[in-house]
């Protein structure tokens, strides 16, 4: 029976309400007052709130409370509304560009993560240097996050903006005679046609119609000057160029103070080929002579170095152009036997070698000329007819420019890609302030830029696009691997902006410019297929034949060469060490924080000195911790650099010193100039700069702290860390007799037999050999020339943090790998007395120099896997010695039971303490940009060290995974082993036994560094081989 | 009764003492008022004390880099004061587990002051390790802790999670120890305490001892068992501690002489240290008649004993450098005592090695004031001689490259000054509230071994015990 009861909702329905009966068809009985609510402020205001509206609000604002909780609001990273192609989260893309600076050239390759360019290696297939770098490029990338750099156009010392800057330079430019440009040597055709567009000369016929533009106006400056040389070539061979070298084929290369592995011209074109000739397994090997004053890379990779004062380099090279049949009045000199020897290799090496010299001298490099037409090289290993361009500067109208600024003839001085103040000195900066409107393009403040009027900041070489012509018939492309950081402008820009061409982007200027340029070789290709390859290689080049430049020998007639000593205390030679260059590195942490080569002093230029003639005058010739170094004033050229510390120089000739420009630059809001800056020291004068001037010391009062990373200069007759041998040993083929095997005597069955250490273990083989993967990495100590790229590229790569000159002092650098700089000692190496031991702590007056990259050599054995308490550092099943940072502790039993000395330890917190926020840029928010977010970055108080890029060998993993192969050699490069000029370093399979470091584990050469310790490295070094008889010093 | 052969000499001097008189004389300093000296020290050692840990709370606070160490020196004074301090309480086990087993009354008089001197200096000792560590915060990791922080557990390789256990046993067995044998003695203090407060507090302290035969019995066999325990230990710990380096591959470092030669050192700094505080205790508390020149020259005798070891081992780890023929190895010794540090090395072989063997005259070793001036000296070259093994290995191992020096800082410094602070603001506190001798033993062998009962003819022995049929 169905239910027919019915309900009322109230006595309003039973009574049939009229009220109630209007209300039953509205859904809610009463009236809302939504209009009044939210119709305007007033009646909102005013509102009555009923039950339903504050149960709203309650409810409104409880869910919005709890929503708002939820999440943290992300503050600073901003997604992509439409992602762009090529940009994959954790996927780094490579762009190829070019580095240029005004010093150094190389094509490079720029690694971006997420749009950020993170780190820089060499273009491996460039057909210029094969992918060679040095340490300033490695570390370039730094310096595009420098927070220091200028954010914004400048007028007057004023923000201002671009267009404010335009009108006010456009005016002046229009109402100006004369405009003068100072530019660096001019690379870029580009870059020349746009800037010329607005400050070059407009020529008029007589009928006043514009026929075009001349850039006589120019006036390129190189702050290291090449201009004696260039002027010696013009007077040879009609031609105002430098030559290309090609070492490749030398076999007997002789330089009189030219560190052409350092410093002097176009360095990366010359290391890889350098190395191809120091291979004892071909069939020659090169001969390396160096006469020079300051041991310089060059000096320190010879096979043959000979201490010499600089004034004697012109008699030197005199004597060597004279045995060769030159006519010339040399004079003579105290290295006959050594001059000699190197005449007898040169003459057995005719057309295959080599002859440079260090001198900004004309009449020296027309000697040097001489000499190499003599051998026949031109056209063999120098080609005077494929020239570079890279260095084009000219004394003499750089001389000239600032006469006619100080006579206030300049209207305007544009100055670009140079700091004349800094390297030019107060001179320039005097006549600066004469020229009515100036004009600076500089990145960031310095000293010349401080001085101008106007400050048209130029984009960082990262930002920016442009193309460069180094060497006849090459060009390589810039492109931007980030957009402008800041509110800067491109320097071609700005000048096609004055020029009126607004509109113009200086990309399409660029590939205007080409398409006239190359118009010869596009008539079969369409342009954009052209352009496309050339900006995906970074590189054209173009098969031209070019005409011969003939010599001109009459131009060596009458010139005399003097070997008198300078006048003063000492010879002092005027050169740059290897991170810090001629000023680029002098602001960039990486680049100060990496230890010179040779002295393995970091953050500082210092006064280079023989320690013998320094014990002569009490001098501390000891670096250490608490072992300050004297101070010296040196006084050249009229002018005095005062409290300069003196460091002692095994090698350095008597009666000399050296001493590094390109320190005491002002940076940012740093109190002090990290060095001092030596350029006033140089000679100046219209026939050419003089990096060789004599000075006069004087001693002062006091001491001064250097912070080195290596203290100690010998290897204590320690044969199983270093190994070398000479050439004639090496190829009499008996092992023994220059990598012996470490044996014991052991016995077995009755007799006493030699076992190879390698078959006692006190552990369980870790499995290993022949499974899967078995990382490692060989070190060519014959083609490592010690110029620490490497370095530089592993602390790009791995984050590692900067410490700063007080730490560095204290012993405590970070950095994962290192390069152990040892000089051979003048004592008995088997004498281990007491008395023997003391004496092999003192290198020898020249010592040979070895250079050993030393990392983490992921024992298989590994001392510091069994100590630690809590198992952080543990082996891979693919061999790697690994660290788990999160589990360490900080025990630092690791590395005190390291036999290597690789483990870092996070003394404080680098990224928060404020001891480290001037030095280290992971400080800043600017400079944290440079991470590599594939490295985690280290707390305080964990041990760090190479992990071999396990980074990389986990992306080159997942490459072959994703392509169904197997690993293929050479496709993954550690950042040391991608940053080797030389090749050096080789990064592979052990297991793969078709790979090339299969080949060097097995090879004759190879021995791993105190092996017999029995800790089983997976680093194999390959024996030093120098080119020498066994008889010959 | 035993009575003890008359011609060894009596071990508590004075016709005057009894029973009581020992309970007076070892517990004046509690039951009588604070004195002045007592004041001016603990202000002194707190103040120590406290700027140790200050300099401790800025390391933790700031980081390892606020010590001298380097990329090549990973430790150096905060593990020499770790090996120091852990040898320093070696006495106090060796005088009362040791000598307890060999049955040497002479030790009742000593090992109280020297056991407690042992637990403050593990104490000490404790700390080194810890504060040592880049992340403190994270030091429980070293225990074998489940977890899940996925499959993490310890390595039990490594010879420092050895010492865990090792100190940490070593520390609880010397605690129990030592607190087992001062329990009669606060129920002494209980009964003889008049005001409420202390009496409450020392009863707690007591466990409700009652004194009857059986609780004797068996404390005395507990005190044999921990006896037996506490010996290996004696042994044990300095053997694990030297292995932290006799395991390594620094040369220097890695020596098999290492654990016995650690622990004679360990004995050798340990009774100089005895001797440094009993000699001012024995004078300022009155206790002449208990400690006597016959203990100090007994424990005088003992460090020429372990000083004696301690110079053959410095000698055979020469020699065996030079024989073994090991480039690294003689290099490292060459370097210990002609290179940089090589005033360490000659100071420690003069402290250690030298000087000791001053203690053959008779006139020496029972001089105060030398054998005062001898302890210290032993100390310091023992401190020396754990700084010579540590930095002098690792500061030139095997590549040259590395080589470089150590040089301390401030904080360094003031870490070590503070715990000698901390140790004696807890020494002077143990002096002033707990018995500092073991007076209920000292009373067993009153009449074996004191001088009146000894001077006494064996009739009025007899006549004073007379024995019951």
């Amino acid at each position: 029976m169905a239910n027919s009861k019915k309900y009322w909702k109230g006595l309003e329905q039973l009574n049939n309400d009229p009220k109630f009966l209007e209300s039953v068809n509205n859904e809610f009985p009463e009236e809302l007052p939504i209009d009044k609510f939210l119709g305007d402020n007033e009646t909102l205001e005013n509102s009555t709130t009923s039950r339903r509206d504050f149960l709203k609000y309650l409810g409104f604002g409880v869910a919005a409370a709890s929503l708002a909780a939820c999440e943290t609001p992300v503050t600073k990273a901003i997604p992509y509304i439409t992602k762009p192609e090529e940009i994959t989260p954790g996927k780094a893309n490579y762009y190829a560009s070019t580095y240029f600076d005004g010093n150094d050239f190389a094509p490079i390759l720029v690694k971006t993560r997420e749009g950020r360019p993170i780190h820089v290696t060499g273009n491996k297939e460039s057909k210029l240097t094969n992918g060679a770098i040095n340490a300033r490029v490695a570390g370039s990338v730094l310096s595009l996050y420098d927070n220091n750099r200028y954010k914004n156009p400048m007028m007057g010392g004023n923000v201002t903006d671009w267009k404010t800057i335009d009108a006010a330079i456009k005016k002046d430019l229009a109402a100006a005679k004369n405009v003068r440009v100072l530019t660096a040597s001019l690379v870029s055709p580009s870059t020349t046609h746009a800037l010329s567009k607005s400050l070059g000369v407009k020529v008029y016929d007589e009928n006043g119609n514009f026929k075009g533009i001349k850039i006589d106006n120019f006036i390129q400056l190189d702050e290291i000057s090449y201009s004696g040389m260039l002027d010696a070539n013009m007077a040879s061979f009609g031609v105002r160029a430098i030559p290309t070298y090609n070492f490749e084929k030398a076999k007997t290369i002789v330089s009189v103070g030219a560190d052409f592995m350092g410093n002097w011209l176009d360095t990366p074109m010359y290391l890889n080929d350098y190395a191809q000739t120091r291979k004892p397994d071909n069939d020659w090997m090169s001969k390396h002579f160096q006469f020079e004053a300051n041991m310089s890379l060059s000096g320190t990779n010879a096979d043959v170095r000979v201490p010499v004062k600089p004034s004697e380099y012109a008699a030197i090279l005199a004597n060597i152009y004279k045995q060769l049949g030159g006519s010339i009045d040399a004079p003579k000199t105290n290295y006959d036997a050594q001059i000699a020897n190197a005449v007898k290799s040169l003459k057995a090496a005719k057309g295959a070698s080599i002859v440079v010299a260090g001198n900004n001298d004309k009449d020296t490099q027309l000697i040097v000329n001489g000499i190499n037409q003599i051998l026949g090289n031109y056209g063999n290993t120098i080609d005077m007819n494929t020239v570079s361009k890279t260095k084009a500067g000219d004394d003499a109208k750089v001389e000239a420019l600032i006469a006619e600024m100080n006579e206030g003839k300049v209207d305007v001085l544009a100055i670009y890609g140079v700091d004349p103040v800094f390297s030019l000195g107060e001179k320039f900066k005097a006549a600066l302030g004469k020229v009515k409107s100036t004009i600076s393009f500089a990145t960031k403040a310095n000293e010349t830029s401080k001085a101008c009027k106007y400050v048209c900041p130029d984009n960082h070489l990262f930002e920016s696009w442009n193309d460069y012509n180094p060497v006849s018939n090459y060009y390589t492309i810039q492109q931007p691997t980030i957009s402008p950081l800041f509110n800067t402008r491109q320097v071609q820009e700005s000048c096609l902006v004055w020029a009126g061409n607004e509109d113009t982007s200086y990309y399409n200027f660029i590939k205007e410019t080409w398409k006239n340029t190359f118009a010869s070789e596009l008539v079969l290709t369409p342009f954009n297929d052209f352009w496309n390859k050339a900006v995906h290689d970074g590189e054209v080049k173009m098969n031209v034949e070019t005409g011969v430049a003939s010599f001109n020998s009459e131009a060596l007639a009458g010139i005399k060469v003097s070997n008198k000593p300078f006048a003063g205390d000492f010879e002092l030679e005027i050169t740059q060490n290897a991170a810090v260059g001629a000023g680029a590195g002098a602001d960039n942490p990486w680049l100060q924080e990496t230890p010179d080569p040779i002295t393995k002093i970091t953050w500082d230029n210092y006064v280079t000195m023989n320690p013998a003639e320094m014990k002569e005058r009490g001098y501390n010739t000891q670096l250490g911790q608490e072992s300050p170094a004297n101070m010296i004033s040196v006084t050249a050229n009229g002018v005095t650099i005062e409290n300069m510390p003196v460091v002692a120089q095994p090698g350095q000739a008597r009666g000399t010193m050296g001493i590094a420009v390109g320190y005491g630059k002002v940076v940012g809001s740093m109190a002090e100039p990290t060095g001092k800056n030596a350029y006033p020291l140089v000679g100046r004068s219209a026939t050419g700069a003089a990096y060789y001037v004599g000075a006069t010391i004087a001693e002062v009062s006091g001491t001064y702290p250097i912070a080195a990373t290596q203290t100690h200069q010998t290897v204590m007759g320690r044969s199983s860390v270093v190994r070398e041998t000479t050439l004639a040993t090496y190829k009499q083929g008996d092992k023994d007799a220059y990598n012996p095997e470490h044996k014991l005597v052991t016995h077995e069955k009755g007799e006493f037999i030699k076992k190879n250490i390698k078959e006692f273990d006190l552990w369980k083989e870790h499995p290993v050999e022949n499974i899967g993967h078995r990382w490692g990495m060989s070190i060519d100590m014959n083609t490592c020339i010690g110029c620490s790229a490497c370095v530089t590229a592993c602390i790009s790569e791995n984050n590692v943090p900067v410490v700063g000159k007080d730490e560095v002092r204290r012993g405590r650098e970070m950095h994962w790998m290192r390069i152990d700089r040892y000089y051979s000692t003048d004592a008995d190496t088997e004498d281990k007395s007491i008395a023997g031991y003391r004496k092999m702590e003192d290198p020898a007056d020249n010592p040979q120099v070895v250079h050993q990259p030393m990392m983490c050599q992921h024992c298989n054995h590994a001392g510091c896997e069994t100590v630690c308490p809590v198992a952080a550092t543990t082996h891979s099943n693919e061999g790697l010695n690994m660290m788990a940072y999160n589990r360490c502790i900080g025990t630092r039993y690791c590395a005190n039971n390291c036999a290597y000395k690789v483990r870092r330890f996070n003394w404080f917190n680098y990224l928060a303490y404020d001891k480290f926020t001037e030095i280290n840029p992971a400080q800043d928010d600017l400079g944290r940009m440079v991470l590599n977010p594939d490295v985690v970055v280290r707390a305080r108080g964990v041990m760090e060290k190479c992990s071999m890029c396990v980074q990389r060998i986990q992306a080159g993993k997942l490459d072959a995974k994703k392509a169904s192969t197997k690993v293929q050699d050479g496709a993954i490069q550690t950042a040391c082993s991608g940053a080797c000029p030389t090749n050096a370093i080789t990064f592979g399979d052990l297991n793969d036994t078709e790979s090339k470091i299969n080949g060097d584990m097995n090879h004759n050469r190879a021995y791993r560094v105190i092996e017999e310790v029995g800790q089983q490295p997976n680093i194999y070094y390959l024996t030093k081989v120098r080119n020498l008889e066994n008889n010959e010093a | 009764m035993h009575k003890e052969a008359a011609i060894r000499e009596p071990l508590i001097l004075g016709d005057d003492v009894t029973y009581s008189k020992i309970s007076d004389d070892v517990l004046a300093t509690i039951e009588g008022k604070t004195t002045k000296g007592w004041k001016i020290l603990m202000t002194i050692a707190a103040i120590v004390g406290l700027w140790g840990v200050g300099n401790i709370l800025y390391l933790i606070g700031t980081g390892i880099g606020t010590w001298g160490l380097n990329k090549t020196v990973g430790w150096a004074w905060d593990i020499t004061n770790f090996v120091w301090w852990v040898g320093i309480g070696h006495a106090g086990t060796l005088i009362s587990a040791v000598l307890l087993l060999f049955r040497q009354k002479w030790r009742m008089a000593i090992n109280r002051p020297a056991e407690a001197m042992t637990i403050f200096a593990v104490f000490m000792a404790g700390l080194f390790p810890m504060i040592h560590m880049g992340r403190i915060w994270m030091a429980y990791w070293v225990l074998p802790l489940p977890n899940e922080f996925g499959p993490m557990w310890v390595n039990f390789n490594s010879p420092l999670l050895w010492d865990v256990f090792a100190i940490s046993t070593y520390m609880s067995v010397s605690l129990v120890f030592w607190y087992i044998g001062l329990i009669p003695d606060f129920a002494t203090i209980r009964d003889r305490a008049k005001s409420p407060v202390p009496k409450l507090m020392y009863s707690l302290l007591s466990f409700g001892w009652t004194g009857n035969a059986k609780a004797w019995q068996r404390f005395e066999e507990v005190s044999l068992v921990l006896a037996g325990l506490a010996t290996p230990l004696v042994f044990s710990v300095h053997s694990i501690v030297s292995m932290d380096f006799a395991t390594s591959v620094i040369p220097g470092w890695h020596t098999t002489i290492f654990p016995p030669y650690f622990v004679a050192g360990a004995v050798f700094s340990g009774f100089a240290m005895v001797q440094t505080l009993m000699i001012i205790v024995r004078k300022v508390m009155h206790l002449e008649k208990y400690v006597t020149i016959k203990h100090i020259e007994y424990m005088n005798i003992i460090i020429i004993v372990t000083g004696s070891i301690v110079g053959v081992a410095y000698l055979t780890e020469l020699f065996i450098s030079w024989y073994s023929g090991v480039e690294y190895e003689s290099y490292a010794f060459i370097n210990r005592f002609s290179g940089p540090y090589a005033w360490a090395y000659w100071c420690m072989m003069t402290c250690n090695v030298i000087s000791p063997h001053l203690f053959w005259w008779k006139k020496l070793r029972t001089n105060l004031a030398f054998t005062f001036v001898m302890s210290i000296i032993v100390n310091i070259g023992m401190w020396f001689e754990r700084f010579v093994i540590i930095v002098t290995s690792v500061h030139r191992d095997y590549l040259p490259s590395s080589w470089s020096m150590f040089y301390p800082t401030w904080v360094d410094i003031g870490v070590f000054i503070g715990t000698l602070g901390l140790f004696s603001v807890f020494y002077l506190l143990f002096l002033r509230y707990f018995p500092v001798l073991a007076l209920n033993e000292l009373k067993t062998i009153l009449k074996s071994s004191g001088e009146k009962y000894k001077n006494m003819s064996d009739e009025d022995f007899k006549k004073l015990h007379p024995v019951k049929k």
